[in-house]
C-alpha cells in the first residue's frame, strides 16, 4: 500500500480533525487573499480617482503668478521639448504621466450665431513615457490631431462630428472636427476647447512652445513635492513645481492605512492559523502514536513517517489554499462592490496570488506540521506497542 | 540464527534506575519455538523489543546471522525489521481506517507477498470479512488479521508479545495453532506469555525474573 493512499485514508477517517485543520487553512488563506485583493482594488480606485481628478502637479516657468496664469493670455512659455528631456532623464522619477500643455485665453471667439465669447484654449502634447520607469497606461487628455474636444459651455448647440471654426493668429479661419462634447462641471474646462498641442501651436503661431506641464506625483508621504521640485530644478532651473491636492490624497491616505492594517492582519492571521494547525497536528500525532509505532515496528523509516505527516499537511494546505483563494476573492468582490465606486466591477480573483497561494500555502502548513512530524519519528514504538 | 550475548537494559524513571535485563544471553536457532515467561515487569517484553530492534541495549550485543544488529545504521535496522521480523501484540494494533485486507497489505513490501493473502485469509476464516474495518471485527478476528499481517511477508522470526492476552480460550487455541503452523514451516517464534497453556506449545521455555534468565528448559 502506498504511503499516499495511507495518508488519504487517515485523512478521511479522522474527518473532524482534518476538517478543523482545513477550515483553519481556509480562514487564513481567505482572509489574506481578501485583504490583498481589497488592497489592490483600493490602489486601482485611488488611481482612477486621480484620473477623474486630473493630474495633481503643475510645472510652470519659474516666477509664474498663478492668478495671472488663468486670467491673461501671454504667460511665460518654455520649449515643449522640456517634457521629453524630463521623460528621458534617469534622475527624474518623482512624478509620472508628464503632459505638456499650452493653455491660453482666447478673448474673441465667435460662435455659430455670431456672438463673441472669451474662451480658453488647451493644447495637449501626447503624454510622455518615462523611459527609465515601468510603462503605465496614459492618463492625460488624448486629443487626436485635427479634432477638438469642447467644454460644456462652448459645446452648447454644437454636435459631435460638426466643424469647429476658429480664427488663427495669422487671421485665417481654422476648422476642426468636434470629437467629443464634455460633461459640465469641469471648472475652467467648461469654457475651454482642447486641441492636440501641435494644432494649437500652429493656430496661435507658437510652434514648439508650452506654458505648463501637468503631471501626477505619487501621493507618498516622503516629501514628494520637495523631491519633485529638487529633481525639476536640477534639470531645468527655469521651471518650478506646484501641487494641487485632491480627493485622491485622502483616498491614498486611506489606502496606505489599509495597507498598514493588512501588513499587520495578514501575518497575524497566518501565524495564528499556523500555530493552531501545529497544535492540531501535534494532537493528531499523539492520537496516532500506536499507528506510527506499528509502522516503525514494521520497518518504516523516519523519512516515511515524516512524509506521512508532511504530505497530510501538504494536501490540507493545498486544498485549503485553493478554497481560501476563491473564498477570499469572493469576499473581496462582495464587499468591494460596496466600498469602491470606480473599481467595483473590476474586482475579481488576482491570479498571480493564486499561483503564490498554491506554492506558499502547502509550504507554510508543512512547516507548521514539521515539529509534530519530527516528534512522530521519535515515538518509542516499544513502549507504545506494549501498553495495554 | 540469533545470538543474544550479555545483554543489559536499564530504564530511568525519575531519579531511579530500574534494571529490565541484566547480563542476559540466549541462543535461538532457525526453526526454534521459544516461549519467554515470567511475572509482570520481569523483562520479557524488553527482551522481545531488543530482539526486534525497537530498543537498544545498554550493554551486550545481539547477533543476527553473525552480524550485530545495533552496530549498524538506522537503515539496516529498518530493513532488519521489515524483512526478517513479524510482530504480534496483545492489542493487535490494526490501523482503524484500513480494512482487514489493507491492514495485511501494509506489511507487504514485495509484490509476491500479495499472492498468499487469500490463502491465509481462508486459513484464518477471514475471507468474508476481508473488506471490513477493525471496528466491525471480534477480538479473535482482529488478532488473526494481525497474525496474517505479521507473517505475510514471510519473516524468519515471529515475535509475539502476549498474543493471547485478550482472547477467549477458543480464539486463543486457534491463534496458537496458526503460530505452530508457521513454526512447522520453518519459521522461528519467540513468544512472550505468562499463560502456561501457551508456553506448552514451545520447544524451549525461557523463564525470566528480575531481568535474569532463570533457565532455558526444553519443553517436552
Amino acid at each position: 500500500m502506498s504511503s499516499l493512499r495511507l495518508v488519504i485514508k487517515e485523512l478521511l477517517f479522522r474527518r473532524i480533525s482534518s476538517m478543523v485543520i482545513l477550515l483553519t487553512v481556509i480562514v487564513a488563506s481567505s482572509v489574506s487573499v481578501a485583504i490583498y485583493t481589497l488592497s489592490k482594488a483600493s490602489e486601482n480606485e485611488t488611481r482612477k480617482i486621480m484620473r477623474e481628478q486630473g493630474l495633481n502637479l503643475y510645472i510652470f516657468p519659474k516666477g509664474t503668478n498663478l492668478i495671472d496664469f488663468y486670467s491673461i493670455n501671454n504667460t511665460e512659455t518654455f520649449p515643449d521639448i522640456y517634457v521629453d528631456v524630463l521623460a528621458n532623464s534617469k534622475t527624474f522619477d518623482a512624478v509620472r504621466h508628464l503632459t505638456g500643455i499650452l493653455q491660453l485665453k482666447y478673448p474673441e471667439w465667435k460662435d455659430a450665431n455670431g456672438s463673441v465669447h472669451q474662451i480658453v484654449l488647451f493644447g495637449y502634447k501626447d503624454e510622455a513615457q518615462q523611459i527609465y520607469l515601468s510603462e503605465q497606461e496614459t492618463m492625460g487628455f488624448d486629443v487626436k490631431k485635427e479634432t477638438v474636444q469642447l467644454g460644456a459651455l462652448v459645446a452648447k448647440n454644437v454636435k459631435a462630428g460638426e466643424a469647429f471654426i476658429i480664427e488663427g493668429a495669422d487671421g485665417k479661419p481654422y476648422s476642426f472636427i468636434v470629437d467629443k462634447r464634455m460633461e459640465e462641471g469641469r471648472g475652467i474646462m467648461d469654457q475651454g476647447v482642447s486641441f492636440h498641442l501641435e494644432d494649437l501651436q500652429k493656430l496661435l503661431g507658437m510652434e514648439g512652445k508650452i506654458n505648463k506641464i501637468e503631471a501626477l506625483g505619487c501621493v507618498c508621504h516622503d516629501g514628494r513635492i520637495k523631491n519633485a521640485r529638487d529633481q525639476v530644478q536640477e534639470i531645468f532651473s527655469d521651471l518650478e513645481v506646484t501641487e494641487i491636492s485632491s480627493i485622491a490624497d485622502a483616498r491614498e491616505n486611506q489606502r496606505l492605512m489599509m495597507n498598514k492594517y493588512g501588513a499587520f492582519i495578514i501575518p497575524f492571521v497566518v501565524i495564528s492559523a499556523l500555530l493552531i494547525t501545529g497544535l492540531l497536528f501535534h494532537q493528531n500525532v499523539k492520537s496516532r502514536n500506536r499507528e506510527i509505532g506499528l509502522l516503525i515496528a514494521m520497518g518504516s523509516s523516519s523519512y516515511s513517517i515524516l512524509f506521512m505527516i508532511l504530505s497530510k499537511a501538504f494536501i490540507l494546505g493545498l486544498t485549503g489554499g485553493i478554497i481560501g483563494f476563491f473564498a477570499g476573492s469572493w469576499i473581496a468582490e462582495y464587499f468591494g462592490k460596496e466600498i469602491f465606486r470606480f473599481t467595483a466591477l473590476s474586482i475579481g480573483p488576482v491570479w498571480a496570488v493564486f499561483y503564490y497561494t498554491i506554492l506558499i500555502s502547502p509550504l507554510l502548513w508543512m512547516i507548521s506540521s514539521w515539529i509534530p512530524a519530527l516528534l512522530a519519528t521519535r515515538i518509542d514504538a516499544a513502549k507504545i506497542l506494549s501498553e495495554e | 540464527m540469533l545470538d543474544i550475548n550479555n545483554i543489559s537494559k536499564y530504564f530511568k524513571r525519575g531519579s531511579k534506575v530500574f534494571t529490565a535485563l541484566s547480563d542476559v544471553s540466549l541462543k535461538i536457532e532457525k526453526g526454534d519455538y521459544v516461549s519467554v515467561s515470567g511475572s509482570s515487569g520481569s523483562g520479557k517484553s524488553t527482551l522481545l523489543n531488543l530482539i526486534g530492534g525497537l530498543i537498544r541495549p545498554d550493554s551486550g550485543e545481539i547477533l543476527y546471522k553473525g552480524e550485530s544488529i545495533f552496530d549498524q545504521n538506522a537503515k539496516y535496522l529498518n530493513s532488519y525489521r521489515k524483512e526478517n521480523i513479524g510482530f504480534i501484540f496483545q492489542q493487535f494494533h490494526l490501523m482503524p481506517y484500513l480494512t482487514v485486507i489493507e491492514n495485511i497489505k501494509l506489511s507487504c513490501y514485495q509484490k509476491s507477498h500479495y499472492d498468499s493473502i487469500n490463502e491465509y485469509l481462508e486459513k484464518c476464516l477471514l475471507v468474508n470479512i476481508k473488506d471490513k474495518y477493525p471496528s466491525d471485527l471480534s477480538v479473535g478476528e482482529k488478532q488473526r488479521a494481525a497474525f496474517i499481517r505479521a507473517i505475510i511477508s514471510d519473516p524468519e522470526l515471529l515475535l509475539a508479545d502476549e498474543p493471547t492476552g485478550n482472547l477467549d480460550p477458543q480464539n486463543s487455541s486457534i491463534l496458537m495453532s496458526l503460530i505452530e503452523d508457521f513454526n512447522k514451516k520453518g519459521g522461528t517464534v519467540v513468544l512472550v506469555s505468562h499463560d502456561p497453556s501457551v508456553v506448552n506449545h514451545s520447544n524451549l521455555n525461557v523463564k525470566i525474573e528480575l531481568g535474569r534468565i532463570l533457565n532455558g528448559d526444553e519443553v517436552s
